[in-house]
């Protein structure tokens, strides 16, 4: 029988590639009796699908508050004007 | 519907900021993020003949952006400035005990329904994102967002095995689960 620890291992790589067939039956079983894991691959479920919709939509850097620097936003500006201009 | 570029004078105003932050959740280095956005507008400033209209503005600049990051990610690989802290893999994990069973109090979130819940939900995710070690987060960015297969994260982050990559990427999920238990409260 599988350990929670290495349930989670499971639950986690399942969201990314097809387990073998041992690692499905081990997988069931173990969650067939804890209420935890069962949880846990439940909300790592959530988790992986609000992220890659979010991916997809370009939604995730709306939200943050890293601004580009002063300087930065001057040096880009002088560099971007000087590749307008030799166009 | 066809969308249309904007005078790339206004591009660093309405875009810089934007790109800075999707650029430095990926590489997370400042000055690295800031040159990638100076680069990303470079390569739209030569390619904007191309721009075909099927996308915004925004998603146009992202899509090279991102190609910008990936060779980033293979320089700096090929360089070996990168080296991935495998060592992560055999510190102590605080979330299971020795007998392997969990050792945190579980309680379970609910999922967020609303398009505007999903929106809230995004902001503490990224909170939570931004507590991991850098390397953990970046290799959850790079496949769960960005929708890179296992295997190309594996090479752009320079990790050594898959069974590797498995172990980093259940920890981060182990870790970002119990950020979300702690922080997430609708």
């Amino acid at each position: 029988m599988l350990t929670c620890k290495q349930a989670s291992y499971l639950a986690s790589k399942k969201l990314n590639k097809k387990l073998t067939l041992k690692e499905q039956l081990d997988f069931f079983l173990h969650t067939m009796i804890c209420r935890l894991c069962r949880e846990y691959a439940r909300d790592i479920l959530v988790l992986h699908n609000i992220a890659q919709k979010a991916g997809r939509a370009g939604k995730e850097i709306l939200s943050g508050s890293a601004k580009l620097s002063e300087q930065s936003r001057k040096s880009i500006k002088q560099t971007l004007d000087k590749a307008m201009q030799s166009k | 519907m066809t969308h249309k570029l904007s005078n790339p004078e206004q591009w660093l105003a309405l875009y810089g900021d934007i790109l800075y932050r999707f650029g430095l959740a990926r590489v997370r280095k400042s000055e690295v993020a800031e040159d990638l956005v100076q680069e990303t507008f470079l390569a739209a400033l030569k390619a904007k003949d191309k721009y075909t209209g099927q996308s915004t503005e925004q998603t146009w600049l992202i899509g090279i952006l991102k190609h910008k990051v990936i060779d980033y990610f293979r320089k700096a690989s090929r360089d070996n400035v990168q080296e991935f802290d495998e060592n992560i893999i055999a510190e102590k994990d605080d979330f299971f005990n020795q007998q392997g069973h969990w050792h945190v109090n579980l309680s379970s979130w609910s999922k967020p329904e609303e398009a505007m819940e999903q929106d809230q939900f995004l902001v503490i995710l990224q909170q939570c994102i931004s507590h991991l070690p850098p390397r953990m987060a970046q290799l959850f960015m790079l496949s769960e967002f960005d929708n890179m297969t296992s295997e190309e994260v594996c090479e752009l982050m320079s990790i050594s095995t898959m069974n590797n990559f498995w172990v980093m990427q259940s920890r981060v999920r182990v870790q970002l689960r119990h950020c979300l238990d702690i922080n997430w409260k609708n």
